[in-house]
């Protein structure tokens, strides 16, 4: 089982090697430092994401609605910046609303049992109504430089790096790590052995919920703009750095670190696409046909080891 | 095991390709060092929203301002209008390298931190169609002052209702209540119609950039007052509802309406009679004359400071403070919409 990741890992490490020299072959001043650090930004709230969904993907689960809790973050940050909030108190509202609908996703998954993609797709239209609704569709701008400051640099991506050494650890070595494999390769097992697979479960999607709430306000200060059409889409992204990084749709296997080069992945690809033609018209298709190809790669690997599930 | 021998042929065939190989120039590639005052440059040209034929018609005329100063023109923006897309656009050519961009902002808020940030990188920014904060952006390519929009205006809707001497009552249909473009024309129009005795302003209606609203509005209007005898339907989408509205009420001819809209929206209620004028300006021009300051700025043959700009086949322009302006306001009517396909 971990000669199987440890494969997957090598050959994404390859391709996006082989990605950044093809890249480097046709327009150098790409791959220079100064261009991949300007870039970088751009995929800090996506990748900040991926770390709650990658183990909520482990658990047999997932969250389609983050891209709306972090727009409902965004518009109740705006709007409590303009009724005069401190920019600390709007954050703090922003992160609660954020936690408050991931405990709800997390309710309804476990206490009625109903499958996470059928919750948070309804949660999905429903926060983002929520959003549309509160703010009137009326974007709120013009928060003050120390707290733009925050967005344009790495403060999202430097909190993904320190989740995912942190969640690598947990996965690899901590109980809760094993707890998580388990219940993606067997829920009633894990059940039967006698783990409180519900509040484990339910504290992942609130953890999720915390993060989108975090990616709201941060992408808020990237982009000098409070309003409800943030994160329209992010969901995708996200699902599909997750996929691409060998995390198993199906659940019980996957790590953070094939989660990174996902995203690495996904990102160098739509951004070079955008570098030597348009950021706009190619992007979707791009995301598609990654998510796409990794589900079919992941389907062919996960077939090769047949009777080797119980790796862990 | 295996896994690490993969990693190490994954990185020893990455040496082996970048070893041989190595970078291989870059035709085709936006990027290019200012050369002094004859080099080709690169300038970059963001509309508010790709596609749409008020965009794609300033762009035709850009084309040709590139063509006669040997620049090399990029035309790109969201083709769904988001202004976060718009900011990444100018972050990557900030990044590329290019001499100038040219924005026309969709959210002035949200442009600013991406602009100012290529400026620091030494890309001249300017702005045009719409402005941003002025520390965000150069100069202000500006088609038109809101004096010159209230003026005309007024004056064209008094010339299709018949004179100065028609007596009753004006109404104005606009965006929405805190366009900041629409409220600042507004004071002019009522500072305009200071100079027509006869005609009184009744109510000022927003429509929400909704064409439905404005029919709407329009159809209300005329109910509520039988005085009524123009409207002003000041944006794009105001302009074809409020003339749909009066077209249904069966008042075209009693009541005109004139604003501002591109002809194609509009043909169709001039051919049919319900409007006589359509006002805008010419956008083609309004690409061309971006294009020359933005080039002019990067060669140093424009400063923004100075008080004319000499913009090629539209000769010397205005600089206003940090505004260049087009200066002419363009009416279309029956005799010449046909020769105007945006």
């Amino acid at each position: 089982m971990r000669r199987l990741i440890a494969t997957h890992e090598a050959g994404l490490a390859a391709l996006l090697a082989a990605l950044l020299v093809a890249a480097w072959r046709t327009d150098p001043a790409f791959v220079s430092w100064r261009v991949q650090s300007g870039l970088l930004p751009q995929i800090g709230e996506t990748a900040l994401l991926a770390v709650p969904m990658t183990l909520i993907v482990i658990t047999g689960g997932i969250d389609l609605s983050v891209g709306s809790v972090m727009a409902l973050a965004s518009v109740l940050f705006g709007l409590g910046f303009r009724s005069g909030w401190p920019v600390e108190a709007c954050a703090a509202a922003a992160l609660a609303a954020g936690l408050l609908c991931g405990a709800l996703n997390g309710w309804f998954v476990t206490r009625f049992r109903v499958h996470p993609l059928i919750v948070t797709l309804g949660t999905m239209s429903a926060f983002r109504g929520l959003a549309e609704g509160v703010s009137a569709a009326r974007p709120v701008s013009g928060f003050p430089d120390t707290f733009l400051r925050i967005g344009q640099g790495w403060t999202a991506v430097g909190l993904f790096a320190a989740l995912t050494l942190a969640g690598t650890a947990v996965l690899a070595r901590h109980v809760l790590g094993r707890r998580i494999y388990g219940i993606g390769l067997g829920e009633s097992a894990a059940r039967a052995s006698g783990w409180n697979v519900d509040r484990l479960k339910a504290s992942l999607y609130a953890f999720s919920g915390l993060m989108a709430g975090v990616a709201g306000v941060l992408f808020t200060a990237r982009r000098n703009t409070a309003k409800a059409d943030v994160g329209a889409g992010i969901e995708l992204e996200v699902v599909t750095a997750v996929v691409l990084g060998g995390t198993s749709i199906f659940g019980g296997r996957g790590t953070l670190v094939g989660t990174a080069l996902g995203l690495a992945v996904l990102h160098e690809v739509r951004q070079f696409v955008g570098w030597r033609w348009s950021n706009d018209v190619l992007n979707l298709v791009v995301v598609g046909a990654l998510l796409i190809g990794a589900v079919t790669l992941n389907g062919v690997i996960s077939r090769r080891p047949a009777g080797s599930v119980e790796g862990g | 095991m295996r896994a690490k021998t993969l990693l190490a042929a994954a990185t020893a065939a990455m040496l082996l390709i970048g070893g041989c190989g190595g970078p291989q120039g870059q035709e085709g590639s936006p990027n290019g060092p200012t050369q002094g005052e004859k080099g080709r440059i690169t300038i970059c040209l963001l509309p508010k929203q790709k596609g749409i034929p008020y965009f794609t018609s300033c762009a035709e005329g850009a084309q040709e301002a590139a063509k006669e100063l040997d620049v090399e023109l990029i035309y790109d923006g969201p083709t769904d209008g988001s202004p976060e897309k718009a900011a990444a656009m100018v972050e990557k050519w900030a990044l590329q390298g290019v001499d100038a961009i040219c924005v026309s902002p969709n959210d002035p808020n949200v442009l600013a931190p991406a602009m100012k940030a290529a400026r620091q990188k030494g890309v001249k920014v300017i702005t045009w169609d719409a402005d941003a904060p002025s520390d965000a952006r150069e100069v202000f390519v500006n088609q038109a002052t809101a004096e010159q929009i209230g003026t005309a205006l007024v004056d064209t809707l008094v010339k299709d209702m018949g004179g100065k001497d028609v007596k009753g009552e004006v109404a104005i249909i606009t965006a929405t209540a805190t366009a900041a473009n629409q409220n600042e024309w507004i004071v002019h129009i009522k500072e305009r119609l200071k100079a027509y005795p006869n005609l009184r302003l009744g109510s000022v209606v927003p429509s929400n950039e909704d064409q439905k609203l404005a029919f709407q509005a329009a159809q209300d209007l005329i109910k509520a007052s039988p005085d009524l005898k123009g409207i002003l339907a000041i944006s794009s989408t105001a302009f074809p509802g409020a003339a749909e509205g009066i077209k249904q009420a069966g008042k075209a001819g009693q009541v005109q309406v004139t604003g501002l809209s591109t002809p194609n929206d509009m043909r169709a209620y001039v051919k049919d009679g319900t409007v006589k004028s359509v006002i805008l300006w010419n956008t083609k021009d309004l690409g061309y004359l971006t294009v020359q300051v933005a080039a002019q700025l990067v060669r140093g043959t424009f400063k923004g400071t100075d008080p004319t700009v000499k913009a090629g086949r539209l000769g010397e322009k205005r600089v206003e403070g940090d505004n260049v302006l087009l200066g002419d306001i363009l009416v279309f009517t029956k005799d010449n919409i046909d020769q105007f396909q945006f």
